[in-house]
């Protein structure tokens, strides 16, 4: 097996336990990433751990929206989340967007969820080419 | 779509940007992370089913797949249609189904693709009913031995290697050796007959131009109303043509389900192989023998199996399959024919040299076979064609002797003449199937001996004036004979005035 590729999904998986047990990833990520000359797969493998954590109860999601949220909106999210998904905590990363007109748009590892002004405009405007 | 005013537009949007609630559900989404040579590679998605179909939101709208490697890391979606508009970056959705396709009565007269979609310049296809394109086929318990005939109007066919309703036979040969034109007048033999069999043509990768003309034939001879055609072209994406026969026998399917009896023409699955291979080869699974995949057994047997006849109660309907397969120099132990013949109940062999000999339909009665036989065999044409194969293979044996011409004894020599009147009597024009009984005169003359006196040359003439003159003066009994439930014995009535006009006309054509 020496010299087989290491799948991202077995390297996400160490890579977030060792996250949960509290010890830095950064350096040794990155060590194996060169090693293993695998830079270019960096943003995916990110991608792979942010999605193993959720596996394990983590989640992290990010929120763009057109205007700053208040604390009870990101709460609100948040409980909202925990029911959905059924993880224990929950990181919100938010994101202040002014073309996107309104609402929200919520991103989870594997899951979106679009619920502003300028996707709903968008879908209509598909619906009515299609028509 | 109705249009929306100003102002209920902007309170929509003043409501929207007021109540920043969170309504819907987080769906399942991925991401193309390549796209080439109609496959696309997605990234997430890890709760998509194997053949499920994707939804890729592309600059020009919705672009759909469906995936077929599920690997560890990502996904190996196939593309229906051009990869023109989906880039990398793309947002991927399930649809939450697997492919399906319209099925129904309203396709009858069609010409449609395998999504369902017409190529025909006619309205889009509505119908009520989807059927699944990857479907299992139906177990022993729901199946019925074959036991009805399913006419194919060729006297060859119909007399020797019989099919009868829900049989797999296959039609093998070189390229230009009439196997489509064998296919093709079955189906306007169902026309003709007023059998009520709906006929299905999957054309996979053959040229556009055929199709058109094969579409025209069909208007003129008035069967276009009860056929329904399913196109790919050649420069169609390989999975159009890998779909095609499945797409094309889940419309058929309806018809078995529905106590209605179908025949479905694959034309032609060596061409449905090579675009397997193809996808196979882009989605990086391993190449086996011929640089096929693995599974191409599998790709065929699971489509064939399909083709059944139905127990009584499930309806009794059936759905008859008449695939083609194209060998290379007449090779039929290669792998893809091996593999095809393996699966069927039975073939028809195309030979180029009987063609080129001017014997058309150039069927090798020696390596042809139908493994369904008697059961599914007309009574009548049963009873006339049984001498018909051994006279044939008598006379094969024999054939190199002919030259020997005046050095034979009798009993050879006339088993040659014979031989080379039925030979003569089996040639048949495209587009002109024959009926029940004009099959059984035809055969019983030339068999009865009537026919022996005729030169050779003549056979095919004085066959027409005997069908002429018994059509003319013996309608009702001919008739009679076309419903194939009598058994024509020598003493038989039937069998009597066959030979009292057999033996009249023969006279005109005598050398």
């Amino acid at each position: 097996m020496a010299g087989a590729r290491l799948s991202r999904r077995k390297i996400a998986a160490y890579f977030a336990d060792e996250l949960l047990a509290g010890r830095n990833v950064t350096k040794p990520l990155a060590a194996y990433l060169v090693e293993a000359k695998r830079i270019r797969e960096s943003t995916l493998v990110i991608r792979d751990i942010e999605a193993a954590l959720s596996e394990r109860g983590v989640l992290l999601a990010d929120i763009a929206s057109s205007r700053e949220l208040t604390k009870d909106t990101e709460d609100t999210i948040t409980t909202y989340l925990k029911s959905a998904t059924g993880v224990k905590s929950v990181h919100l990363r938010t994101e202040v967007d002014e073309s996107l007109l309104g609402g929200v748009r919520i991103e989870t590892p594997g899951t979106r969820l679009d619920n502003t002004v300028r996707e709903r405009l968008r879908k209509l405007q598909q619906l009515r080419s299609t028509n | 779509m109705p249009e929306l005013s100003v102002t209920d537009l902007s309170k929509e949007l003043r409501s929207a940007i007021q109540s920043l609630e969170v309504t819907g559900d987080l769906e399942s989404v991925g991401i193309v992370t390549r796209v080439g040579d109609g496959v696309a590679w997605v990234y997430g998605l890890r709760s998509a089913g194997y053949s499920e179909v994707l939804q890729i939101e592309t600059r020009d709208g919705v672009v759909e797949a469906f995936a077929l490697n599920l690997n560890e890391d990502e996904i190996g979606a196939v593309l229906l249609g051009g990869d023109e508009s989906v880039s990398a970056g793309n947002k991927v959705t399930l649809k939450g189904t697997v492919l399906d396709v319209p099925v129904g009565e309203e396709l009858l007269g069609r010409v449609v693709d395998p999504l369902g979609k017409p190529l025909d310049g006619g309205p889009a296809i509505k119908t009520k009913e989807r059927g699944l394109v990857e479907r299992e086929a139906i177990g022993v318990l729901g199946r019925k031995h074959v036991h009805e005939p399913m006419m194919t109007g060729i006297v060859a066919i119909d007399a020797m290697f019989p099919i009868g309703r829900g049989q797999r036979e296959l039609i093998i040969g070189d390229r230009q050796t009439g196997k489509t034109a064998i296919a093709i007048d079955t189906m306007i033999n169902q026309g003709r007959q007023k059998t009520g069999v709906v006929n299905i043509y999957v054309a996979i990768g053959q040229k556009l131009s055929k199709i058109a003309r094969l579409v025209e034939r069909l208007k003129e001879e008035g069967v276009m109303d009860q056929t329904i055609i399913v196109a790919t072209g050649p420069s169609d994406p390989a999975s159009l043509l890998y779909l095609a026969p499945y797409a094309a026998t889940a419309m058929g399917e309806y018809f078995r389900d529905n106590k209605k009896h179908a025949l479905i023409i694959y034309d032609d699955l060596t061409k449905h192989a090579v675009a397997y291979r193809q996808m196979s080869l882009l989605l990086r699974r391993p190449p086996g023998r011929e640089a096929f995949p693995g599974d191409v057994f599998y790709l065929h047997s699971r489509l064939l199996e399909r083709s059944a006849k139905l127990s009584d109660s499930l309806g009794a309907g059936s759905l008859t399959a008449l695939p083609i397969i194209e060998t290379q120099a007449g090779d039929i132990s290669a792998y893809i024919p091996t593999n095809v013949i393996s699966i069927t109940d039975g073939q028809i062999f195309m030979e180029t040299d009987l063609f080129n000999q001017g014997i058309r339909p150039a069927i090798s009665a020696g390596l042809s076979v139908s493994r369904v036989g008697g059961d599914a065999q007309t009574k009548s044409v049963k009873s006339v064609g049984s001498h018909l194969k051994l006279g044939l293979s008598q006379f094969r044996e024999l054939a190199s002797f002919a030259q020997f011409g005046s050095d034979l004894d009798e009993a050879t020599k006339s088993q040659i003449e014979r031989g080379q009147r039925l030979t003569e009597l089996l040639k048949q024009h495209q587009y002109s199937p024959m009926g029940v009984w004009e099959q059984v005169a035809s055969i019983y003359a030339v068999n009865n001996g009537s026919f022996d006196k005729v030169s050779i040359a003549k056979i095919k003439e004085a066959q027409t004036a005997l069908l002429t003159r018994l059509w003319t003066d013996h309608k009702k009994e001919m008739q009679e004979l076309t419903k194939g439930d009598e058994k024509i014995a020598d003493d038989s009535a039937s069998a009597k005035i066959i030979d009292k006009v057999a033996k009249a006309v023969a006279k005109g054509f005598e050398e």
